[in-house]
């Protein structure tokens, strides 16, 4: 009882926060709202007992991810007219599509209701907790069975931080000519002194 | 016990969320936070369908999915600062090069 009261709350503060994390006007505003909905999912990830991906989701997507997107919305400093507000046009195509798709998504999970995978137990299997918890056992997981995609994942890491370096530098020609330009109007300056 | 189909449905309520931003923002930066969102919604389904299948490769996926997501918005915003660069704005609305 106690368990999906706080199912529902955690599941309302999710649904809310994501709610506000796109429809807020400031970028701000909402990579805030973004924060708060990871860590309610990291409180229902560590609800449903996966302790170890609620910590990697605080470390990784709140610690990394998320201050990433502050970094950036920082760096662009938009002026205020470029902050578009949601456009909300209800008559859609799109938005209509959506929402047929999901109701009908919505009534078959409701309708088709499989008891074979809702009565499932919640509790750790006594696999895990003889293994020593639940971080030991994804390690074992991933170190073992996972090994080889767990390579390809830190080799997709290099080419990003790779691919990443290089499309956001600088060209070298423009570069140059700026720093020419104040080059040339410090030098204008030192001749002619400061007005 | 929340059984599982609550799950599902908090997910499913997520990554409908999560596309309305895709498809109503006209910030590229709040494109690129509504796919995080689609991404946790994925993540909540396959972390529940692993703690009530009792098996481990669901956590595992999520690691992953995790990996990707962090590389993903990497190269996007790295994509969104020499956009910006260039044009001098990020608004969808007036990127629209590839447009046919």
């Amino acid at each position: 009882m106690g368990q999906i009261t706080i199912f529902y709350i955690l599941a309302f503060l999710a649904t809310a926060c994501s709610l506000l994390v796109i429809s807020s006007k400031n970028p701000v505003t909402s990579a805030i709202y973004l924060v708060c909905d990871l860590f309610i999912l990291a409180g229902i990830y560590a609800s449903l007992q996966a302790e170890f991906v609620a910590a990697i989701q605080i470390i990784v997507y709140t610690g990394a991810v998320v201050v990433l997107f502050v970094f950036v919305i920082m760096l662009l400093n938009l002026a205020p007219n470029e902050q578009s507000s949601l456009g909300l046009k209800l008559p859609d195509i799109g938005f209509t599509l959506l929402t047929v798709l999901s109701f009908l998504i919505v009534t078959v999970l409701l309708v088709n209701e499989q008891s074979s995978v809702s009565g499932g137990a919640l509790g750790p299997p006594e696999a895990i907790a003889q293994l020593g918890g639940n971080t030991r056992a994804v390690g074992m997981t991933l170190f073992t069975k996972f090994v080889w995609p767990f390579e390809l994942a830190s080799f997709l890491i290099l080419a990003a931080i790779i691919g990443a370096v290089h499309i956001a530098k600088k060209d070298p020609k423009p570069a140059d000519k700026a720093y020419g330009n104040l080059k040339a109007s410090n030098r204008e300056k030192a001749i002619y002194g400061s007005p | 016990m929340v059984p599982l189909d609550h799950y599902l449905v908090l997910a499913m309520i997520l990554f409908c969320i999560g596309t309305l931003g895709i498809v109503l923002r006209r910030n590229i930066i709040m494109v690129m936070m509504s796919i995080e969102l689609l991404l946790n919604a994925i993540n909540l389904v396959f972390v529940s369908a692993s703690t009530y299948n009792q098996n481990l490769d669901g956590q595992v996926m999520v690691f992953f999915v995790i990996t990707v997501a962090a590389c993903e918005a990497a190269i996007g915003l790295a994509m969104v600062i020499a956009l910006f660069r260039k044009y001098g704005t990020i608004d969808t609305q007036f990127l629209r090069t590839l447009r046919g």
